[in-house]
């Protein structure tokens, strides 16, 4: 798989300096190409590096973070987005979830939580490529007949994953279940996603978490079941490390209006 | 009509025994309804007694009458002038606009109260009673209406700015006062002009005035300070301690950079002190922001947590958990070197009183209550309202905690000790369960049935 190319953008150096250094870019697949530190300049290396990731922070001078996503998403659509935010800018983030594929990383920012973060956007990207992917076959009158086999086999895996996400899947289940061995199931993932295995396995029961707590009022002990952890205190645990914030946080930001969070009982 | 002036100086001796002995800081504002206060007073005094002498004109000597009259009349105008300086304070500190009209109502005050003193008094005599007319009743009603006038523009005038609440209190005492003259202009020997007078003044003190909702303000003033001081510009504060986080990191310490994550996190998470209520895990992401750092600098201290997750997102009072442990640690848990346990644990629980609540343990493995401690700390913790919050001694943030709990959630719930047979103390937290948080509760308990 080819390397990822990022943009760093924000406006404190030492900030710039720790996500270059810091973060072990080559494990994730992924090389920093550029900076900027105003949104002006955003903008202008957007258009000249066009990156295939953008680290944005929301407070930078001349131009905010939020609004150069909404000017070069125009242009570039298929650039991805980590929105990095410090606390107080919390309901900027809901609103820039809404976005496409957008990830966001609350200040002071964790690097191992990071690459979460970027573990996250390639799946999402992966994924978009598979729907792209079927809707071409799907137009072209449903040919089986598809360029990589190997294509085929992660999509199959993927999928029988996601509908098994809640029982205690591993690499030897899958094994088994494809006839395949398993150093090179996990060789698959790195290879056609970009990440690991259990990367991707903890980040479909993530979503499949989130979707729960947002779509149902079921309880947290349940829905830690449901996305295939039996103990929910490892599951809040997770759920922390991947979203920055606790399950009920998270679902509660989203049942409230950002206002009215003061409101007394 | 005798009986109505007794009931008005009543009502209004009332209010001032309650004004008077409320503490208050000395504003303008203040001032100015505290001399209202007493010029209404003598006004309801002299409005009593020439209600009787104007209808006993043949045994009351004639100049007793008028100086009574005069006093009288010249009190009247005294406070619709207070009333219109009360007005003009309330809107100039809210809009900060300064006041218009004061040189022309003091010139008025002063020309209409020679006028009330040396012109010529005309009793009008009729068979439903009796009742001044003539130049100087006109010169004190002229300036009556001037001052309402004032006092219409400047409540038009900084419609907009002005706070709702004042704005209500100053146009309903204007609509009262406005339709007592009138009536009184209409109908003379009514005499309701102190009705008016009494009815505006318990408008304003109901509303603006009262002791009990400035008592209230001023406390949550003093709470906000006390925030304040120990917070100097925490964003500044944990911007930069971030920025030296990473320089910590990129010199390859990472324990450095860890601890100060750590205190990163506790100074973000205290930064949300502008809320009165905040979720329950916030309240323990601060907590165990606070404890990993006590635990670094203590190896021998731990802190466990044992919290139903469901409950997570139920609102407590902002900054209860932190004072509490913090008073675990340092008195009991510090008598032992800072060698033992700090168990905090989180779950739904019956009581008597208010049903479904929230409770929250903090309890600890530290020396427990010294002789005497015991009885003291429920004492102040039962008697929460009795003192004013001292700023001395430890017992400042129990008291805080108890006194936010009991403001915030009602007097059903709080805070209280007990000990524990193994040794050390127990802090228990009664909290209320919001009703919305309440609902996704009784969905899980059917979830439970299926498990």
């Amino acid at each position: 798989m080819k390397k990822l190319r990022v943009l760093l953008v924000d406006d404190e150096i030492m900030i710039r300096e720790g996500f270059k250094r810091l973060f072990d870019w080559e494990a994730h697949g992924c090389e920093v190409v550029g900076e900027a530190a105003d949104g002006m300049e955003a903008l202008a290396q957007i258009d000249a590096l066009k990156p295939d990731i953008v680290i944005m922070d929301i407070n930078i001078p001349i131009m905010n973070g939020l609004k150069v996503i909404q000017v070069s998403r125009m242009k570039h659509p298929q650039i991805a987005y980590v929105i990095v935010s410090g606390y107080d800018d919390f309901s900027y983030c809901q609103q820039a979830l809404r976005l496409q594929i957008t990830d966001y990383i609350l200040k002071p920012v964790d690097y191992e939580e990071f690459g979460i973060c970027i573990d996250h956007l390639k799946i999402a990207l992966y994924e978009q490529r598979v729907a792209a992917e079927e809707t071409v076959n799907a137009g072209s009158g449903r040919q089986e007949e598809n360029p990589a086999r190997e294509e085929r086999v992660i999509t199959a895996i993927t999928r029988y994953l996601q509908e098994h996400l809640a029982e205690d899947v591993s690499l030897s289940v899958l094994a088994e279940e494809f006839h395949l061995n398993p150093q090179y199931i996990s060789q698959l993932f790195k290879n056609e996603i970009g990440v690991g295995f259990l990367a991707y396995l903890t980040n479909i029961r993530m979503e499949k978490a989130k979707k729960l707590l947002l779509s149902t009022s079921i309880s947290i002990g349940e829905i830690s079941e449901q996305s295939g952890y039996g103990d929910y205190r490892v599951f809040t645990k997770v759920f922390k490390k991947s979203e920055g914030i606790t399950p009920s946080q998270f679902r509660r930001g989203f049942l409230e209006e950002p206002g009215t969070i003061e409101r007394k009982i | 009509m005798l009986r109505m002036e007794i009931a008005l100086f009543l009502v209004l001796a009332f209010i001032a025994v309650f004004y008077y002995s409320a503490g208050r800081r000395h504003t303008p504002l203040h001032r100015t309804f505290s001399q209202l206060l007493a010029v209404l007073l003598v006004h309801l005094v002299f409005d009593a007694a020439t209600v009787y002498t104007v209808n006993h004109l043949d045994t009351v000597p004639l100049l007793l009458n008028h100086i009574l009259h005069r006093i009288f009349i010249g009190t009247l105008v005294l406070a619709v002038f207070l009333f219109y300086q009360y007005i003009a304070i309330l809107v100039e500190e809210e809009t900060g606009r300064p006041r218009r009209f004061d040189m022309a109502a003091r010139i008025l005050l002063g020309v209409s109260e020679l006028g009330i003193m040396v012109l010529p008094i005309h009793f009008a005599i009729t068979e439903q009673g009796n009742y001044s007319d003539g130049i100087q009743v006109g010169v004190c009603y002229l300036s009556i209406a001037i001052y309402l006038v004032f006092c219409v523009i400047l409540l038009a005038g900084s419609w907009r700015v002005l706070d709702r609440k004042k704005k209500i209190a100053i146009s309903a005492a204007l609509a009262i006062h406005l339709s007592v003259s009138l009536l009184q202009a209409f109908h003379p020997t009514w005499l309701i002009s102190g009705m008016g007078l009494t009815l505006m003044t318990l408008a304003f003190y109901l509303t603006l005035e009262n002791p009990e909702i400035l008592r209230g303000e001023l406390v949550e003033q003093k709470m906000s300070m006390l925030y304040l001081k120990s917070q100097v510009n925490p964003h500044f504060l944990y911007n930069t301690l971030d920025t030296i986080r990473i320089q910590a990191q990129l010199n390859d310490d990472k324990p450095v950079a860890d601890l100060l994550m750590r205190l990163v996190d506790f100074f973000r998470l205290s930064v949300k002190v502008d809320r009165q209520m905040v979720a329950l895990d916030d309240e323990l992401e601060l907590l165990e922001a606070y404890m990993e750092l006590m635990c670094y600098r203590y190896p021998q201290l731990t802190c466990t947590y044992d919290i139903d997750p469901d409950l997570g997102g139920v609102l407590v009072p902002n900054f209860i958990l932190q004072p509490i442990v913090e008073n675990s640690l340092l008195h009991g848990l510090k008598n032992k070197g800072y060698r033992g346990e700090v168990r905090i644990s989180a779950f739904r629980t019956k009581s008597a009183a208010q049903g479904d609540c929230l409770e929250v343990r903090v309890m600890d493995t530290g020396s427990g209550f010294t002789e005497g401690k015991k009885e003291q700390v429920e004492e102040l913790l039962k008697h929460y309202d009795k003192k004013a919050p001292k700023l001395e001694g430890n017992s400042i943030g129990l008291l805080n905690v108890q006194k936010r709990i009991k403001l915030l959630c009602g007097r059903g719930y709080g805070l209280w000790y007990t000990e524990n047979p193994s040794g050390g103390l127990t802090a228990h937290m009664l909290l209320p369960i919001g009703e919305e948080n309440m609902a996704i509760g009784n969905r899980e308990n059917e979830g439970d049935d299926v498990r």
